[in-house]
């Protein structure tokens, strides 16, 4: 399939355990596992779907440690037929894009499981998490389209479940939206998909395939087919990610789903959505995606500023929590479809980084209901007093949240407003008063709930128990590591996201991803000669594109005035 | 159909021409629905029209030359007849099979008679059924 | 003149008469079945009461054995097809899948009914010789190629059918049921016969193939619209497609469950069968009338069902409701056979295969169900989760099937379902996959309803014992599922079977 990854000795060696499946299979055993365990043995329940979580969760952390960081394309390709006649395989393969998809899922589970215990049923909450674990390694890595649908859709339903089953207050009526609201999109995709692969197919005579890889080689499509292909897809990942105006769902399943429904939710399902766009939406439809980037950098910023005002007025701090997530993955869908290698991989950072701290703030909240049994920041007030460790925690995840430097929120959002402003430079101006609206209503939500005097119950609120801080533990590290060294992880981002890049330049006429960003200050005569003849060649080749090119007038704009002060 | 630039317009177009045929044929089948409505109204109108209308008692009746009757008009039969006539349909149904192939059997040689004692004894697990469940017992 | 007369009785006469070569092997599963049938009415006979209690047993054997030759015809692949009758009856692999699915169901409806019937106060015996007789006429269907035998099998479907929904025979609403069927029924085929006289006087023949080459001459079209509108609409009936679905949702709420089941999957299978018959074969060239026809029915047949199905409180009901709304699904490729005749009969017969399956499943919960609360009330699933988790489970992948969410195997038929449509690349076929996948999603909300009664929402009367399923039920349950599971992850088993099936042409 891929060339490349024949020929190398390193990575044939990688695929002689075909951990992919290993990945998907662990999950599916433990939640057997967990059926046959005897109903009355609640705590050996608990204990097998700790012990499947963690193990997926070691292979995966392995699988990260044996990528291959100089190899862009796929490794650990696993590509058996699954029905030949249709051309459908499973396919299954990571890149620097998915990889760290994979370990986020396979670090939150473990935690999510320990964060929380349910109230009743056990043994069906933990097999449903196991199952959703499984789904959500599945659907990071399938590189077969119905094979990606299949994982897509199996999500859904350990999810429905979960929140709907041990979810609170109006937790069926959050589950039925939920998956309504999903299944609508997908059910679209689902005619996408297919019409996909047949238009391809024939329109290039080759066999009929559903291959991810395959399909994008071909780009076969006619400008108006492509744009239809590719919103039935981009509706299914807008409700997904979400975007506004597809995001109301979202609070209410954050809010009703059980704590590990939440850090799940966050930390892992909203990601399909933006990993779908990156995967399939700038993969498959790079012309499509560039011609109507403008609607998805709007609405982007649309869900930035909008999410940050109304997380603001919210008076639930799980919803407040929500509300900021929506705010997040703005930030993600801006940095997506700046398509140019900084801002996409930001995006990708963010994800990660988004997944961590918004899992952990998640966690957190969960504990204050446990002790407090609301969620109501105007009954809450002064925690800090009593729980002096549990704020300080509380304190250093919410910071990455809103970004603070040297923490991992601020590395991803900065990649993605750099991204952003040379590709389009007003929607970025915006997205920044998002980062400041997010550092008010944290801030003054943290104001309200730990400052003060405590009143009431608030006196009695109990520290962070040792294994909780335990628990909590490997996100504050990883908040703390990605903020400070982020280097390990961009450097296994970015030759997959330039191959990206490269991909989309190649099938897109007239889009050349704009240079580095130059430094104002820097002197005229300090560039090189190549440097200029590379600006002046690119210039040219901006203004062959220029009668196709209608919509990234910004971007456009600001890599010709960058131009200008080159000369 | 190509989904290419301006495809709704053509869309629109190619369906029309397509079926413009089409939906003027449903035309003919409406005018046939019609015809056979004013056929019947015409014919019954025409014979109001010009028949003689002398109503008397005796021909208001029932049988206007038979007997007179006696009771209500709503009665009901027997359920059990109905059991016997279609058990008598069975075999005059037979019967009708029978003739046609009695008249042909010289022909048709052994394999008719297979295929008549076949479809006799079909017909005849029937009568049996019909035996043995107590249905020609008459209670 | 007498003379005239006695020389024409002579030329009559002396045609000389030929046995029709019969392929024994190509009609043995029709005779196996009647055969086996003919043995458990003359066993019955003997043996009356003592032999009740063997009934379904035998008659399940009946199916089972009918299944062989369907099997060995099978096997002896590079024969087919084989065509019998001078082309009015063809064994080709399309008709042997229908034949093996309809056994497959008639033996699953028989492990249903056993003990529903033997627990009520019911004539037992009867109604498994009626099922068979009915199955049998399916069969007969799968491989008629001529308006003469297609009629014969549906009223041989019917007429046992119309009985079988008045079982109940002290209910009302069976009453009810089986009458509205019954005259509901007639109604169709007085339409279907109409029709089926049109198209005679059309092409002089009532075999499909010599219809489709006198139709595509193409004189008279005002005719040829008013023969195919007559004939689909008779059809329309039989696959309750709405506005003919008015009899479907009282007949399923009064009928006796089983029945429900059969005459939710195999008599509206037989249905689609005819459909496909009498479409692909005899007006392959008018696709200009029937296309547009079949895709406003399916378009509003899926859209109504679906619609009304999201009110119903009650289960039996909303299944039907629900077999409305999958009846249009079942209907759509029709609309494009036009351009896409290579690919229908595979996607219609796959859905139909994964559609019984699913559908028999979730009526055999009901059955097992029913057993226990005495009701088909949507309200009174409450809680089956606590009580009863491995029926609850079974019920969810059901339901989750006929939503159509991987991994159960609904997904694969609507997938073969989507393809058909799309393939063509035409507006007629995209805009329909389209109303489809709104339309699913619509019938993803009162699926989830269920689960939802069966997860989340406590016990209505606070009864928590257990449900005891009798082992022909499990059997049944088990079979469902299996099938219902295996197609969604392996749909390979499934293409292998029902994929790239043809209409052979005799």
């Amino acid at each position: 399939m891929i060339p490349a990854l024949a020929q190398s000795s390193v990575l044939a060696a990688q695929t002689a355990f075909p951990i992919l499946p290993a990945l998907i299979i662990t999950p599916l055993l433990s939640a057997v596992a967990i059926l046959l365990v005897p109903s009355h043995r609640q705590s050996e329940v608990r204990l097998v779907a700790l012990a499947g979580s963690t193990i997926t969760g070691a292979m995966a952390v392995w699988m990260m440690a044996a990528f291959d960081k100089t190899e862009a394309g796929f490794q650990f390709v696993v590509n058996e037929p699954w029905l030949t006649s249709m051309g459908l395989n499973w396919h299954f393969a990571v890149d620097g894009i998915s990889l760290f998809m994979i370990v986020l899922t396979g670090i939150l589970f473990p935690i999510a499981i320990l964060a929380a215990v349910p109230q009743h049923d056990s043994k069906a909450y933990h097999a449903w998490i196991m199952v959703l674990m499984a789904g959500s390694m599945g659907v990071f890595m399938a590189l077969d389209l119905l094979l990606f649908f299949v994982f897509f859709e199996v999500v859904l339903i350990p999810m429905y479940f979960l929140i709907g089953g041990w979810g609170h207050g109006r937790r069926i009526y959050a589950a039925l939206k939920f998956f309504i609201y999903t299944m609508a999109g997908s059910a679209l995709m689902l005619v996408g998909i297919v019409s996909l692969a047949f238009l391809t197919a024939s329109r290039t005579g080759n066999a009929l395939t559903f291959d991810v890889t395959q399909l994008a080689e071909a780009q076969a499509l006619g400008t108006t087919a492509q744009r239809l292909i590719f919103l039935t897809f981009a509706l299914a990942f807008a409700v997904k990610v979400p975007i506004f105006p597809l995001h109301t769902w979202l609070p209410d399943a954050h809010t009703e789903a059980p704590t590990a429904g939440s850090v799940i939710l966050a930390g892992v399902m909203l990601k399909l959505g933006t990993y779908g766009y990156i995967r399939f939406g700038v993969y498959l439809f790079p012309q499509a995606a560039y011609d109507l980037a403008w609607i998805f950098l709007t609405l982007g910023v649309v869900g930035i500023l909008y999410a940050a005002v109304v997380a603001t007025m919210q008076k639930d701090l799980k919803r407040l929590v929500a509300y900021s997530s929506v705010a997040h993955l703005g930030f993600i869908v801006l940095g997506i479809f700046t398509l140019n290698t900084q801002g996409l991989t930001g995006s990708v950072f963010q994800m990660v980084a988004h997944g961590v701290s918004t899992g952990a703030l998640f966690i957190m909240v969960g504990w204050v209901y446990e002790r407090r049994h609301t969620r109501q920041i105007a009954e809450l007030g002064g925690l800090q007093k009593p729980a002096p460790i549990f704020a300080a925690a509380f304190t250093l995840v919410m910071l990455s949240s809103i970004g603070l430097p040297g923490l991992n929120g601020f590395t991803g959002e900065f990649l993605i407003l750099l991204g952003g402003f040379q590709a389009a430079r007003w929607w970025t101006v915006f997205a920044v008063l998002g980062v400041i609206l997010a550092a008010l209503y944290l801030l003054w939500a943290y104001q309200r709930v730990f400052h003060g005097t405590p009143t009431g119950d608030n006196i009695d609120m109990p520290e962070l128990k040792a294994s909780e801080g335990l628990v909590l533990l490997p996100l504050l590290v990883l908040i703390v590591f990605m903020g400070v060294y982020p280097k390990p992880m961009l450097e296994r981002i970015e030759p997959s996201i330039e191959r990206l890049v490269a991909h989309v330049e190649a099938n897109v006429d007239g889009f050349i991803e704009p240079g580095p960003v130059q430094v104002p200050e820097r002197p005229s005569d300090a560039v090189t000669l190549t440097e200029a003849l590379e600006e002046a060649e690119k210039k040219a080749a901006r203004e062959e594109g220029e009668v196709e090119d209608s919509v990234d007038e910004e971007g456009r704009e600001a890599s010709l005035a960058e131009g200008e002060t080159t000369k | 159909m190509n989904l290419g630039s301006g495809a709704l317009g053509e869309i629109a177009s190619r369906a029309v021409s397509d079926y413009s045929n089409f939906l003027r044929e449903y035309l003919i089948v409406g005018l046939f629905g019609v015809l056979a409505f004013a056929t019947v109204a015409t014919f019954i109108g025409l014979a109001r029209v010009f028949r003689p209308d002398r109503p008397t008692a005796a021909k208001i009746e029932n049988y206007e030359s038979g007997v007179d009757p006696v009771g209500d008009g709503w009665s009901q039969s027997q359920i059990r007849y109905y059991i016997f006539a279609l058990l008598f349909v069975m075999f005059d149904v037979e019967a009708v099979f029978i003739f046609p192939w009695a008249v042909g059997l010289e022909q048709f040689g052994v394999f008719g008679l297979v295929e008549m004692v076949i479809f006799i004894f079909i017909l005849a697990l029937g009568l049996a059924y019909a035996w043995r469940k107590g249905v020609l017992r008459w209670v | 003149m007498f003379a005239y007369a006695a020389s024409l009785l002579a030329q009559v006469t002396l045609e000389p008469f030929n046995r029709p070569a019969i392929d024994w092997h190509a009609v043995a599963p029709e005779l196996v079945l009647l055969a086996a049938g003919a043995l458990i009415t003359i066993i019955d006979l003997v043996g009356l009461e003592r032999v009740r209690k063997l009934m379904p047993t035998l008659t399940s054997f009946a199916f089972l054995a009918a299944l062989i030759p369907v099997l060995t015809l099978w096997s002896q692949e590079d024969e087919l097809p084989r065509s019998l009758f001078d082309g009015a009856y063809v064994v080709d692999r399309y008709s042997l899948v229908l034949k093996g699915l309809f056994l497959l169901t008639g033996y699953v409806i028989a492990l249903l009914s056993t003990n529903y019937m033997s627990e009520g106060d019911y004539y037992d015996s009867e109604f498994y010789q009626l099922i068979a007789a009915s199955i049998l006429g399916m069969l007969v269907m799968s491989s008629s190629r001529d308006l003469i035998s297609i009629f014969v099998a549906l009223e041989l479907i019917s007429i046992p059918a119309y009985l079988m929904a008045a079982w109940r025979k002290r209910d009302l609403r069976s009453n009810e049921a089986g009458l509205k069927y019954m005259l509901m029924g007639v109604f169709a085929s007085a339409i279907l016969l109409y029709g089926m006289s049109l198209l005679y006087g059309l092409a002089g023949s009532t075999k499909l193939v010599d219809i489709a080459a006198a139709l595509s001459i193409g004189e008279s079209k005002p005719l040829i619209t008013l023969a195919i509108v007559f004939s689909v609409i008779g059809f329309g009936f039989k696959v309750s497609a709405v506005p003919f679905h008015t009899w479907a949702p009282d007949t399923y709420e009064g009928a006796p469950t089983p029945l429900t089941a059969f005459l939710a999957v195999a008599s509206k299978a037989a249905g689609f069968v005819a459909l496909m018959n009498v479409v692909i074969v005899a007006f392959p060239g008018q696709s200009d009338v029937v296309e547009p026809l079949m895709a406003v029915l399916a378009g509003v047949t899926m859209t109504v069902g679906n619609l009304i199905a999201l009110r119903q409180t009650n289960l039996v009901r909303m299944l039907a409701y629900s077999g409305v709304a999958q009846a249009g699904y079942i209907m759509a490729p029709l609309a494009v056979y036009g351009t896409n005749v290579d690919r229908v009969p595979s996607a219609m017969v796959t859905y139909l295969v994964i559609y019984a399956a699913m559908n028999l499943g979730a009526f055999a919960v009901v059955i097992i169900a029913a057993r226990k609360t005495g009701s088909a009330e949507i309200s009174s699933y409450g809680g089956m989760f606590g009580y009863a988790p491995g029926l609850t489970l079974a019920m969810t992948m059901f339901l989750f099937s006929l939503a159509g969410i991987p991994p159960a195997g609904g997904w694969w038929a609507k997938f073969e379902l989507f393809r058909v449509l799309t393939d063509g690349n035409r507006y007629l076929g995209i805009m329909l996959a389209i109303v489809l996948a709104v339309n699913s999603v619509i019938a993803a909300v009162y699926y989830l309803n269920i689960t939802r009664q069966m997860w989340f929402l406590p016990t209505p009367d606070g009864d928590t014992s257990r449900i005891v399923t009798p082992p022909a039920l499990q059997v049944a349950l088990a079979l469902t599922l299996l099938v219902t599971i295996v197609s969604g992850i392996l749909p390979g088993l499934v293409s292998d079977i029902s994929g790239s099936l043809q209409l052979a042409l005799p």
